[in-house]
């Protein structure tokens, strides 16, 4: 696989305040890249850098091996899904899909047949057929996302970026919606950037992920990697999977003042030391059974559950406070009834845990 | 009007369940808009056209219905003179307010990001108003005169050699000054619209390929077109109304029909001024209704 797009320690910052600093990155040919971050990491400012909307002050960004910093948005061939869609309001389905292709500067396609023919087969392929003659006011949210993705593909771009397309849908249509953009994106054999706030969103869809972090790159692999071993504890958080601790590392044990947990193996490095454990790899025990060997935990006050479905999520309130969150997938274990402020014994697998400092 | 009635009928009517309908009270809300445009539009507007039939002599006017004032404004070239001079100054302020205020409208409405800027910005528009109206088209004439601000300034920059005399007292005095009172209600609604639009629909828009005026021929003036739509009606229905300023700064050599109205009633001469009354309201509402049918300002508002 090749590289389409090449992201070379690219910074931009707003008056003092920096959005992005050193962030590089490469996106392969017919790939799906999700980019994770949370609100104000910097995704969308990266997305707009990469559009051409806005002009970086550091860095490159190579398309096909080519500096494009002097290229206007327009003549990259690179497509665009706005967030909220910015569909045309008084245009038809079809007046919107066929936009660029009649408008553009370059090239527009002025013989009738073979853009009817061309915006048609979009139609087509993003499931609209029979609304083409439609008002964009006219149809449902996610039919709304299908036209904004058909505008931008039917100029065949080689990427498109995908601004948290799926933020303005409800949440069963977004499920569906998933599955719709990958099949729609392996089909066209286009590659796609797909800019999420959804740590679910961002695992289920990409080949790959990119973990932004305060402006730089957090960590970038297969989802799997990044769901099973994040590279520090920020990259952790935004997972929204793992209970963290702060504290300090000293003799083979890591401390954060109220518990200290057995370390195995070597921490991960980071620039202040983080004890992380995922949530459903915690079992809750009578708060009198011992821990056993290679085992570590602490006692905590249970509080709540919430019940997701496939699983049970419990709340637990540690002695300094903290805030423990087990998760109990139902296929693994049966629920269990827990007294609320009654005491338990929360225990993982010291090798399970991720060490960082 | 029609006294309530209870119980029997209210029967029928409430199990539509918990979709609130206006409540019998609620139409009281209406009445004091409602009386006060009978007895002061609808009313008036009824005599308007009784009257315009009516017997005039000099000194005296009858209730005896004839056509004779109907007769004598379409065979007077003076008054169908009257009639074309208000369509033609209409049309060309129209026009005027429309290039002068479209640009200005874009500007504000959409150039400009920061919301409180333009709103500080549509309010210096308004500046002009706070002064009379009379003061602002007197003001005109120390500009347009021969010995005027702008023929001071022509000549001393040796751009004309004599004092151009058409700047005023002529139909392009009027129409000079009309533009500047009236352009603000042209600039409000179009800026208002243009506000509307979503920044990111004009950067889809680049996106895709399309340049300036493309973006700007096929979305940004069909989204602002309600706004031109208002702001026409607005101008439009004032321009056909006027006198005032046509007679100041015309020096009464350009009469539109609102300047007959004046000098007819003038001389108590009521049949006629109602019939010239009668024919500015049929005019009125042509255009508004032309206006309307342009745009579904019902969907697009």
């Amino acid at each position: 696989m090749t590289d389409v797009l090449r992201i070379e320690n690219l910074g931009k910052s707003y008056g003092s305040k920096a959005a992005l600093s050193g962030v590089s990155f490469a996106v392969a040919d017919n790939e799906y890249v999700s980019l994770l971050g949370p609100s104000g990491s910097g995704k969308t400012v990266l997305l707009r850098l990469i559009a051409g909307f806005e002009l970086p002050d550091a860095g490159r960004i190579l398309f096909d091996g080519k500096d494009i910093a002097s290229v206007p948005a327009h003549e990259r061939g690179i497509g665009f899904v706005f967030q909220n869609f910015a569909l045309f309001p008084h245009l038809s389905v079809y007046d919107n899909i066929g936009f660029g292709l009649v408008n553009r500067v370059n090239a527009p396609v002025t013989d009738a047949d073979a853009l009817r023919s061309r915006i048609m087969a979009m139609v087509e392929l993003v499931g609209l057929t029979g609304l083409e003659d439609r008002g964009v006011h006219q149809i449902s949210g996610g039919q709304r996302q299908r036209v904004a993705l058909a505008r931008t593909l039917v100029s065949q771009p080689r990427i498109v970026l995908l601004d948290e397309p799926l933020g303005a849908l409800d949440a069963n249509l977004r499920t569906r919606m998933r599955g719709e953009l990958r099949r729609i994106r392996s089909q066209l054999g286009v590659t796609f950037l797909h800019v999420t706030g959804s740590e679910t969103e961002a695992l289920a869809m990409g080949d790959r992920i990119v973990v932004l972090d305060n402006g730089s790159v957090g960590q970038i692999d297969t989802p799997d990697t990044v769901y099973n071993s994040p590279v520090s504890p920020n990259v952790a958080r935004y997972l929204n999977c793992y209970n963290l601790f702060s504290g300090t590392i000293g003799g083979g044990t890591f401390s954060d003042g109220a518990h200290s947990f057995p370390l195995s193996g070597t921490p991960k490095p980071n620039a202040s030391p983080a004890y992380a454990i995922r949530q459903d790899l915690i079992t809750v025990r009578p708060s009198n059974s011992p821990l056993g060997s290679g085992e570590a935990g602490f006692t905590a006050t249970y509080l709540a559950s919430e019940y997701t479905g496939a699983s049970f999520m419990y709340f637990f309130r540690a002695v300094d406070g903290h805030i423990v969150e087990v998760e109990n997938h139902l296929s693994h274990r049966a629920p269990q009834n827990l007294d609320v402020n009654a005491t338990y014994q929360l225990v993982w697998k010291a090798d399970d845990a991720l060490v960082y400092g | 009007m029609t006294i309530a009635t209870p119980a029997p009928d209210s029967a029928d009517t409430t199990p539509a369940g918990p979709v609130a309908r206006p409540s019998r009270a609620a139409y009281w809300l209406i009445a004091p808009g409602a009386i006060w445009m009978t007895l002061f539009l609808v009313v008036p507007l009824g005599m308007m056209v009784y009257v315009s039939f009516w017997s005039q002599t000099t000194f005296k006017i009858e209730p005896i219905l004839t056509t004779k004032s109907w007769v004598a404004f379409f065979s007077s070239d003076t008054y169908l003179s009257a009639l074309w001079t208000t369509i033609r100054i209409w049309l060309l302020v129209l026009l005027s307010t429309f290039v002068v205020g479209y640009p200005t409208a874009l500007f504000v409405g959409l150039f400009v990001k920061n919301k409180t800027l333009a709103t500080a910005l549509l309010v210096l528009c308004v500046i002009p108003f706070w002064t009379s109206f009379l003061i602002r088209v007197l003001a005109w004439r120390p500009m347009l005169g021969k010995e005027g601000a702008i023929n001071i300034i022509l000549q001393a920059f040796h751009i004309t050699r004599e004092p151009i005399e058409a700047l005023l007292f002529t139909e392009l005095s009027v129409i000079i000054g009309m533009t500047q009172i009236y352009c603000v209600f042209m600039v409000g609604p179009i800026a208002f619209m243009l506000g509307r639009i979503d920044p990111n629909v004009i950067e889809a828009a680049r996106d895709l390929g399309a340049s300036f005026w493309r973006i700007f021929r096929t979305i940004i003036l069909p989204l602002s077109m309600p706004g031109v739509i208002v702001g026409g009606i607005f101008v439009s229905v004032m321009v056909l109304g006027e006198f005032a300023t046509a007679a100041a700064l015309s020096g009464r050599k350009v009469n539109m029909l609102g300047n007959i109205i004046v000098t007819q009633v003038g001389s108590l001469k009521w049949a006629f001024a109602a019939v010239v009354g009668v024919i500015l309201t049929i005019l009125m509402g042509l255009v508004v209704a032309g206006f309307l049918r342009i745009v579904d300002l019902k969907r697009e508002l």
